[in-house]
């Protein structure tokens, strides 16, 4: 997205070696071969889900590559006070480190992150993706998550890392269980509640003839919650398979092409994003689209390469699936294998 | 003294105000239904749109467009040299948006702030491309749109690109065409053309379009929401058929003024 400097002929040179046949990249990739995703997943232990991800490390440079990490935390809200809402809600934020883009002044920096904050929100906090289980308490108390996204190195199609590394630490959030409970002040005494002498229903005695089984009662009135068991992560963020994938098109008439270097942004400035959601493989929903840079496209184009970005989108989203489910075998069962083999 | 909210750059109004009380509004909008048809206007009518350039006579060039709820006034200053040393090749275009504090239903800080940003980028999307910078190097065109009333983001976006676009063309400044742009929403089953702010919440996913109907070409296309990609093909269709019949209402108004002056 910040463009590096390059020169006229240098762009010239980039532009004419992706038009010849065969087409022609700086480090012999194919026009559709992405470079390798690295993908670790609870990174950040204080927070409810992490993830880290590097596009296009280069193991024996012993560095490099296009590093985001994603993480998200939860935060209880107060519907009717505060600024919550009933069914919680999803604030994403992108920054940009400046170690990662030392060119820029720090005006650009914060155009730069606030760019790439309003595309991650707006495809990731769109109604449609919603989860279910953010409520707390209905209209009382709801949960606001917060994801959190760090660009730590740029080198090149920093957007699909990020909707990458964001999908991620989404998979691997959990919301910690929660139970309401109600406070009763004892009939005889005038002491001071306090948060520890919470009661649950059955401990009751002053109730007039309300059966203990009526668990309605306890919700119309319940006031604040507990957590059943501190240490218990909790259950998995609803609608996981519903978060969408990106794919970048650099876009070059006729051709076009993907994962970009910084000097290839720079010299085809033209890209598309589109972002697909596959919750049911035969029917993926476009959740985002995005047409960028300087340039014009007729609508057969257009659709030529929203075809080409599904398919793309498919096999990315097939990768990054296999790759989660491995990271969860890993963490847990594989874990649990070790600690039992001790 | 009021201790936090005294602001000393502006006029202050009373500590405490209420809201004048009036008949309530007949139509009381209930829960929309999936299947319920449009009200007020057709599944694919855009609101009717009333263009007027030449507004600001300290500009270059103006122009002030209103459909229904959304006014937007734009002026153009420019082409004029550039502030920066940096030598470019070719001209910069500039496009700031402000919100009136009083144009959406909550009170919006005079401050620039974030959302102000993300309708520049896209109005500068919709018409970098239409623009011949090439030809004006070492120069900035500033674009200023102002939004009064605000029914929509989409039909803001929209109507501030095709504003500018007149405010352009009035500046005389040289361009490729006009740049006519309009907002789709997919409701339910069907596509519903030029959504209000209240349509665009029942809205499952909106799409705006911007393009050049005289070259047939897109410049910018936005697109958030779930739907199908045949849906948003769809939408993208029916946005370039609109945009031919704004791209007539764009042009009436420039005759106008020039027939005018």
């Amino acid at each position: 997205m910040a463009a590096q400097l390059v020169s006229k002929s240098e762009r010239a040179y980039i532009q004419a070696s992706l038009q010849a046949t065969p087409p022609l990249r700086g480090d012999g990739r194919g026009l559709l071969d992405f470079r390798t995703v690295l993908l670790e997943t609870g990174v950040a232990p204080l927070a409810n889900g992490s993830a880290k991800l590097n596009i296009g490390k280069m193991p024996h440079e012993g560095g490099g590559g296009t590093e985001v990490l994603a993480a998200t935390k939860l935060e209880v809200e107060d519907v009717e006070s505060g600024d919550g809402i009933d069914g919680g809600r999803v604030v994403c934020s992108v920054s940009c480190s400046p170690s990662a883009y030392p060119h820029l002044t720090s005006n650009a920096l914060d155009e730069l992150q606030h760019d790439l904050t309003v595309i991650l929100q707006q495809t990731i906090g769109h109604p449609s993706l919603h989860p279910q289980n953010l409520t707390i308490i209905p209209r009382k108390k709801s949960w606001l998550l917060n994801l959190d996204a760090v660009i730590l190195a740029d080198a090149g199609n920093a957007v699909d890392a990020l909707f990458m590394a964001a999908r991620a630490a989404l998979w691997d959030t959990k919301v910690p269980r929660t139970r309401a409970v109600e406070y009763q002040a004892p009939e005889d005494s005038r002491t001071t509640r306090d948060s520890a002498s919470a009661m649950d229903v059955d401990n009751r005695e002053a109730i007039p003839a309300a059966s203990g089984f009526d668990t309605r009662e306890m919700v119309r009135t319940a006031a604040d919650f507990e957590l059943p068991d501190y240490w218990d992560e909790g259950e998995v963020l609803h609608g996981r398979e519903r978060w969408p994938v990106c794919v970048t098109l650099n876009l070059l008439p006729p051709s076009h092409f993907l994962d970009a270097t910084p000097s290839e942004e720079a010299s085809v400035p033209l890209r598309m994003h589109l972002m697909f959601s596959f919750a049911s493989p035969s029917a993926p929903k476009l959740q985002s689209m995005r047409l960028l840079g300087p340039g014009e496209l007729d609508s057969a184009q257009i659709k030529s390469y929203i075809s080409e970005g599904e398919k793309y989108a498919r096999e990315l989203f097939n990768a990054l699936e296999t790759k989660l489910r491995e990271e969860d075998v890993r963490r847990n069962v594989k874990a649990r294998d070790r600690f039992a083999q001790r | 003294m009021a201790q936090s909210n005294f602001d000393r750059r502006r006029i202050n109004g009373p500590e405490e105000s209420y809201q004048p009380i009036f008949e309530p509004d007949e139509e009381v909008d209930s829960r929309w239904k999936p299947g319920t048809p449009r009200k007020g206007r057709g599944a694919r009518d855009i609101r009717p749109i009333f263009l007027q350039a030449g507004l600001v006579n300290q500009a270059n060039g103006s122009a002030y467009i209103e459909t229904e709820k959304t006014k937007i006034a734009c002026a153009v200053y420019g082409p004029r040299q550039s502030k920066t040393t940096v030598y470019n090749e070719k001209g910069r275009l500039n496009v700031e948006v402000k919100f009136a504090p009083f144009s959406c239903t909550r009170r919006r800080v005079p401050i620039r702030d974030a959302e102000d940003r993300s309708v520049a980028v896209q109005i500068q999307q919709a018409l970098t491309s239409a623009v011949r910078l090439e030809l004006l190097p070492k120069s900035t065109i500033d674009i200023f749109v102002t939004i009064i009333e605000n029914d929509g983001i989409e039909g803001c976006i929209a109507a501030g690109s095709v504003a500018a676009s007149v405010a352009l063309a009035d500046a005389g400044i040289e361009m490729l065409g006009l740049v006519a742009s309009c907002s789709a929403a997919v409701v339910g089953e069907e596509i519903w053309m030029d959504p209000t702010e209240q349509e665009g919440h029942i809205a499952s996913g909106s799409l705006v379009y911007a393009g050049m109907p005289a070259l047939g070409t897109i410049t910018n296309l936005w697109q958030s929401g779930s739907m199908t990609p045949e849906q948003a093909i769809q939408c993208m269709e029916a946005c370039q058929e609109c945009c031919a019949d704004i791209h007539a209402v764009m042009a009436q108004a420039l005759l106008e003024t020039a027939q005018n002056t």
